[in-house]
């Protein structure tokens, strides 16, 4: 197992142990909610990186057939596994979100921009799957997803990413509200903060490799 | 490497294939006259927020409607075109005739909409159409150049009408909120200065899957 496993491993252990035993600040409304901080967050970091990933690999896959070399479909596979595991990620921000807004909002759901991004990064990447699986040929389905890959990122990262910042929200983070941010987040916080989104991120990716090898293998049988 | 003269013998030739045809032309306005009349058995006197997002849901539909016969044209016609031009010209064309009759069919959709619905009750307020009609005309070119698009991916698979929905409406969310946004901010009758920066993000929605488009159009083009 190599170095970045573990200390994976190690960093994820220890933002769960120190996540939930660790001394917080008092805050209004947030209370002891603000250890959310801390599992929450880290999903969407996660979720980023790897369908980053993903969109790196399908941009590599278009290059791929274009100098005349044969085109390399294991970069397609990397790219449909990356994006799987960020769903994954970004199902589990969804559900601690949740939680966490019945907690504070007293909903579960309500139509701010932070959640209707995430509502529309899942359907997105819904619509890559439902593409994936409606072309039969493997090279034509490999050049039609990564085209949408990289059309519907840059798209989706509009949404998430410039759109919020233009309209009021409830979300920590944006307006008057606390959250990340170096005003406002404690330095007692980061000591367990970063470790987390570090760890999430190497098991992510590591999950994600775990699933290309068994792809390679299947394909071998 | 594009030429001018591609794009527009692109857009002629669409033009003129849609009048010969004219069914095509046809069914989008049916279409927008039918959802529009339904609308208005459905619901009187809405407000302005409700008004607001009927409207834009019918120029979606429409829009969809268009755009999803942008590449459908027979095997040999495609031979023919693609000796002629370059993908990139190809898009440009295609989005170029599919958004300039979007902007009509919608104009249009528009005009029923305010004769059988009417405009929406804000006591003490006068509303001005040019300011509205700006926003709705740059909206629905911002949504067909998205759709121009996933319509070139939709005509790569067999029996795309349904999966053409599903990948291309994710996607007009961040345009069509700003659309929302600035027309709702010209039904409010609010001042130019403040319309302004809402038009540019609409441009800048525009712009975006354009480029964006011609960049990817020549892989998936490709075949």
């Amino acid at each position: 197992m190599r170095a970045w496993k573990i200390t994976g491993i190690i960093l994820v252990a220890y933002s769960l142990y120190a996540g939930l035993m660790s001394d917080v600040p008092r805050l209004a409304i947030l209370n002891e909610t603000i250890r959310n901080l801390y599992f929450h967050v880290p999903m969407w970091f996660t979720m980023i990186a790897l369908l980053g990933n993903s969109l790196a690999q399908s941009i590599r896959f278009l290059r791929s057939g274009h100098d005349g070399s044969s085109i390399n479909l294991e970069l397609d596979a990397k790219a449909k596994n990356f994006a799987e595991v960020a769903l994954v990620f970004s199902l589990l921000g969804l559900f601690t979100g949740m939680i966490w807004a019945k907690a504070t909002w007293g909903t579960y759901w309500t139509a701010d921009p932070k959640l209707n991004g995430t509502a529309v990064t899942l359907l997105i990447y819904l619509a890559y799957f439902v593409l994936r699986s409606s072309i039969e040929d493997m090279e034509k389905r490999a050049r039609l997803a990564a085209v949408y890959n990289i059309f519907a990122f840059v798209l989706m990262i509009v949404f998430i990413g410039v759109l919020p910042r233009l309209t009021e929200s409830l979300h920590p983070g944006n307006g008057g509200n606390p959250a990340f941010a170096n005003y406002d987040l404690d330095s007692g916080m980061r000591i367990v903060f970063y470790p987390a989104v570090i760890g999430w991120i190497i098991i992510g990716w590591w999950i994600s490799q775990l699933r290309n090898r068994l792809d390679i293998l299947n394909k071998q049988k | 490497m594009i030429r001018l003269k591609a794009i527009k013998t692109i857009f002629l030739w669409d033009w003129e294939l849609e009048f010969r045809r004219s069914s095509g032309w046809f069914v989008s306005i049916l279409f927008s006259a039918i959802v529009t009349f339904m609308t208005s058995t459905l619901i009187r006197q809405p407000s302005a927020n409700t008004w607001l997002a009927l409207l834009w849901m019918i120029l979606v539909f429409t829009s969809l409607q268009l755009a999803s016969r942008t590449f459908s044209a027979n095997e040999g016609q495609w031979l023919y075109i693609n000796q002629l031009v370059n993908p990139m010209e190809l898009l440009l064309g295609k989005s170029l005739s599919t958004s300039f009759s979007t902007v009509l069919v919608s104009i249009f959709s528009f005009s029923l909409f305010y004769l059988w619905i009417g405009f929406p009750n804000i006591p003490g307020q006068e509303i001005l159409l040019a300011p509205l009609i700006i926003s709705l005309s740059l909206g629905s070119l911002a949504l067909s150049f998205t759709l121009t698009f996933t319509s070139a991916i939709a005509s790569k698979i067999d029996g795309s009408a349904s999966l053409m929905s599903v990948l291309s409406i994710p996607l007009l969310l961040p345009a069509l909120l700003v659309s929302l946004r600035s027309s709702k901010l010209a039904l409010l009758g609010e001042p130019l200065h403040v319309l302004y920066p809402n038009w540019i993000g609409e441009i800048a929605l525009c712009g975006l899957p354009l480029a964006l488009g011609a960049v990817l159009f020549p892989y998936l083009w490709r075949s």
